[in-house]
């Protein structure tokens, strides 16, 4: 009998060294049930039967679960993500291609919502009006151009809403949902206008939340373009700008002048010096040297879109061309471009004078700032600096943060020093609810969840700026499509009210010790609004539908599942293009 | 009769040719294009490529243009880039609201603007005359915006609590929905044909739903939101009509006919509304005529300010949006409704001046 067990144990071992060779190869036959998605990566399913017919890439250790993978089959894709998998039935396994300190934070972005593999299977890839999750509500109806009405789970394994529904409505115009406000039609509003700050504040039925909403407006130069090239001129702009007018007097009260580029809540975000002082002599002398003491003829690029980091672009555009008039003796011509124009023309390095333009993180860690901008990809300030970008790529693969800082230090540092950009203010935002709502609040990160929110009825009304493009919001990047899915559909992690992590369908993920491969464990008795369990599979599903470009559920809304390709640093097997 | 409608039929045709082709090159002459608008502004250029390539953007624009002429030929106006859903469907959902919306404040304008128009007339050189004149130019020169806001303001915040409190916007209270006739009387539609997309569309007209299924609570729910917006959207056109209807009234009064009907005796109440108002309608109902194409495809801003989904707010959107297979379909649908009515306004001449149905 020993020597059985012993000769099973062997082939078994054995089979499975086979399977991992082959897996390594990227040569495989996926299996009984393996969903080829490309020639270098597989969606394959792991069983936790003895098999002698299928290399499977993970072996379940639950009775009858069969659990399933995303493979990418290596990282020469470019993608953080190796693999994904099912190693039981509330086990993930999220093994990178390298270290990655911000995962955590960035799995809690609404984007990486969890839905039943089945319903992703049923409608084909795009539940686009009928998301099913696990969150405090159901979708009972998307009454289009008017308003999404949520019912309560009563089965919801966090704070049960004390209401019985909750309905999202939508004003573009912020004057429009303050009204509903004051009229008690409404219980809550996103982003008044901050000229109505002081009249909510002012109202007795009425509550500001603040919502200190990570996020910077900038003023960028691109070096490729002359006078820009020269360093010395864009730090006498830097030094002849007076941030803190700009500030005064066109940004809501609680917004602050940056001393850095990352608002220094986020963590690491403020090491290194602070930002020059305004001291025009200095500029002056700088531009002297720079042989342009009698000052020169630019442009201010900017697009009239307004953003919480920009509550009043023309505004702010005519101050600055008024200051670098002023100050520096600097001829600016403003040119209000296209928004998507503008944001192209910026990317790519295109405009030759200084553009004006901002940016809201998506999760709270300091390489959601810097990277994203300072990269050596980027070409939006001209040529790459590497005193800033390699720092920064040490740095975010540094696993500890205390270990990070000193190269945040360097870079931050080095972002004064060659002013690829001169940061100007961290913009304050807030909600508005009316007065006899318990447990308002407007959360700096994530998604304001209803079932906090106490208004005494059985109806709970809240109105944001526009509706939602669809509810499957991992194909999506507008906040209030995100809004709208948060109610319904959980991730791994969530956002607390003071910008940490928590876990959410996780009870824990943790990391090996370089933070390249994290093990999640799932909450166990999770139910789905259509009455299925939550589990591993589920989360497999749900990013491989959004990460992985050949699996057959890959279609979403516009099909591009854009923070998907942009957060994990390109889709698997996303297709070759020209441009 | 038969042969001018047909006639004014087939011209229609190059009139909606013309409409398309210009619509279709003006959208993509616009700088912007809707891959950053729909992906947003954080957007890869490798994004974009995979988005309009899906999308057809990367066609010739004579390619894209024949499609879509072929298409809309066969009545597919596309699909919507931004939604991912037919553009029939969204007008299926947008186009009965404005109907309503438009109608209503048609309904205010002719109601209001004629009578007064009438009285400014009778009482020619007087103070109500200039009083009502007065009236009707603050109301053509007054931005609907800032009226909408003031009307919301006041009804909705100022007599808040009060019997004469109306809701600042929206169609219906929050959570109220009403139930299409088809469902109320038990009809089985097979989702998906023709017939049950005619009967959502009609029974997306909910004061109309609600009125003929009597779902009484919800119909005056539905007319308590529809007040503010339609009288916000008539001002202007019920100032014009009243202006109109003015000046065309004291030019007939000063009519042969009407000097003759008063010489045989005509007692004057008689002479206005029998003699010099029949005559003198012929411009109102053009500008009526007018007004109405305006109200059906200019309601932006009233349902910006109301919070109404209708086809003005999915245009104005579209618009910014670069959904190119919206903007053509309303533009077109819209421009359909306009060339219908002012083919029942010209049918309207002849039933009001015998002369022109005989030439």
């Amino acid at each position: 009998m020993k020597r059985k067990s012993v000769w099973f144990a062997l082939l078994l071992a054995l089979a499975l060294v086979a399977s991992a060779c082959a897996g390594s190869s990227g040569d495989t036959d996926s299996g009984a049930t393996t969903t080829a998605a490309g020639a270098a990566t597989e969606t394959t399913v792991a069983t936790d039967t003895e098999t002698t017919e299928a290399p499977a890439t993970t072996v379940a250790p639950d009775a009858g679960f069969v659990g399933t993978s995303l493979e990418a089959g290596g990282c020469d894709y470019g993608g953080r993500v190796d693999s994904i998998t099912a190693i039981d039935e509330f086990t993930v396994d999220f093994t990178l291609c390298g270290p990655h300190p911000a995962f955590l934070a960035q799995i809690a972005f609404g984007v990486f919502g969890v839905q039943p593999a089945e319903h992703l299977e049923a409608t084909g890839g795009a539940p686009l009006d009928n998301p099913i999750g696990t969150g405090p509500y159901s979708l009972k109806e998307w009454v289009r151009g008017d308003s999404v009405v949520y019912a309560r789970n009563d089965a919801y394994y966090g704070q049960v809403a004390p209401h019985e529904t909750a309905v999202l409505k939508w004003a573009t115009e912020s004057a429009g949902r303050l009204i509903e406000l004051q009229s008690g039609n409404a219980d809550g509003m996103t982003f008044p206008s901050p000229e109505d700050f002081a009249t909510i504040d002012g109202d007795p039925n009425l509550v500001l939340l603040d919502k200190p909403e990570p996020n910077i407006f900038y003023m960028g130069f691109t070096n490729t373009f002359t006078p820009w090239d020269n360093v010395d001129v864009r730090t006498a702009v830097a030094l002849g700008i007076d941030r803190q007018r700009l500030v005064d007097t066109f940004y809501p009260p609680g917004s602050e002048t940056a001393s850095h580029f990352t608002p220094c809540s986020v963590e690491n975000g403020c090491e290194g010096d602070a930002w020059y002082d305004f001291d025009v002599e200095a500029a002056q002398a700088l531009l002297e040297g720079a042989g342009l003491g009698d000052g020169f003829e630019t442009k201010i690029y900017y697009r009239d879109v307004t953003r919480g980091y920009l509550p009043t672009p023309g505004n702010v555009a005519a101050d600055i061309q008024a200051q670098l008039k002023e100050n520096l003796n600097i001829t600016a011509e403003v040119i209000v471009m296209e928004s998507g124009e503008f944001i192209q023309a910026s990317s790519a390095g295109e405009l030759d004078g200084i553009h004006l333009l901002g940016w809201t993180g998506d999760y709270p860690h300091v390489t959601n700032f810097l990277d994203f901008h300072f990269a050596d990809t980027n070409l939006q300030f001209g040529d790459p600096i590497p005193e800033i970008y390699e720092p920064l790529k040490t740095a975010s693969q540094t696993a500890s943060a205390a270990e990070a800082a000193p190269l945040y230090v360097e870079a931050n540092n080095a972002i004064k020093e060659f002013v690829p950009m001169v940061p100007i203010a961290h913009a304050a935002s807030a909600f508005g609810a009316t007065a006899t709502v318990e447990g308002a609040y407007a959360p700096p990160w994530g998604q304001v969840m209803f079932n906090f929110w106490d208004n005494g009825t059985d109806t709970l009304v809240f109105m944001q700026g526009n509706e939602p493009i669809s509810l499957y919001c991992s194909d999506e990047t507008d906040g209030e499509s995100l809004r709208a899915c948060a109610q319904v559909v959980e991730a791994l992690y969530s956002y607390t009210n003071d910008g940490e992590v928590q876990p959410q369908l996780a009870t824990e993920c943790v990391p090996n010790a370089d933070l390249s491969q994290w093990t999640c464990s799932l909450q166990q008795g999770v139910v789905f609004h259509d009455g299925s369990s939550f589990d591993a599979n589920d989360v497999v599903a749900s990013f491989a539908a959004g990460l992985d470009a050949a699996n057959p559920l890959h279609v979403g809304n516009s099909g591009v599942f854009e923070y998907y390709d942009y957060l994990w640093n390109g889709l698997i097997n996303a297709p070759a293009t020209d441009g | 009769m038969l042969s001018f409608i047909t006639r004014r039929t087939l011209l229609a045709i190059p009139v909606l040719l013309g409409i398309m082709i210009v619509v279709f090159l003006l959208m993509r002459a616009i700088p912007g294009d809707p891959c950053t608008s729909m992906l947003g502004e954080r957007a890869t250029p490798e994004a974009c490529v995979e988005f309009n390539e899906a999308n057809g953007l990367n066609d010739p624009i004579y390619v894209q243009l024949g499609i879509y002429m072929k298409n809309v030929l066969t009545f597919n106006l596309g699909e919507s880039v931004r939604f991912s859903r037919p553009v029939t469907q969204l007008l299926i959902e947008r186009l009965p609201l404005t109907t309503e919306l438009a109608m209503s404040a048609l309904f205010i304008a002719v109601a209001g603007g004629v009578p007064l128009g009438i009285i400014a007339a009778r009482k020619h050189n007087t103070l109500i005359d200039s009083g009502t004149m007065a009236m009707a130019n603050i109301g053509v020169s007054m931005p609907v915006f800032w009226l909408g806001l003031m009307l919301a303001y006041f009804f909705a915040v100022v007599l808040r609590d009060t019997p004469f409190a109306l809701p600042p916007g929206g169609r219906l209270s929050a959570g109220v929905f009403p139930v299409p006739y088809y469902e109320a009387w038990g009809w089985n539609l097979t989702e998906g044909t023709f017939w049950a997309r005619f009967n959502e569309y009609i029974a997306n007209h909910y004061i109309f739903d609600t009125f003929i299924t009597a779902q009484w609570a919800i119909f005056w729910d539905l007319i308590r939101h529809m007040i503010l917006p339609a009288i916000a959207l008539a001002t202007i056109p019920l100032a014009i009509i009243a202006r109109i209807t003015r000046s065309s009234l004291l030019e007939a009064m000063n009519k042969d006919y009407v000097r003759t009907a008063r010489a045989k005796g005509a007692p004057e109440r008689r002479v206005v509304t029998r003699h010099a108002l029949r005559n003198s309608l012929l411009p109102v109902v053009t500008i009526i005529g007018l007004q109405m194409g305006l109200l059906l495809g200019g309601a932006v801003l009233t349902e910006t300010v109301f919070k109404l989904a209708g086809v003005g707010t999915a245009l104005f959107d579209a618009i910014i949006g670069r959904d190119y297979a919206v903007v053509q379909g309303f533009t077109v649908i819209i421009a359909a409704g306009y060339v219908i009515v002012n083919l029942l306004v010209d049918l309207s001449y002849g039933y009001l001046d015998p002369r022109i149905r005989v030439k």
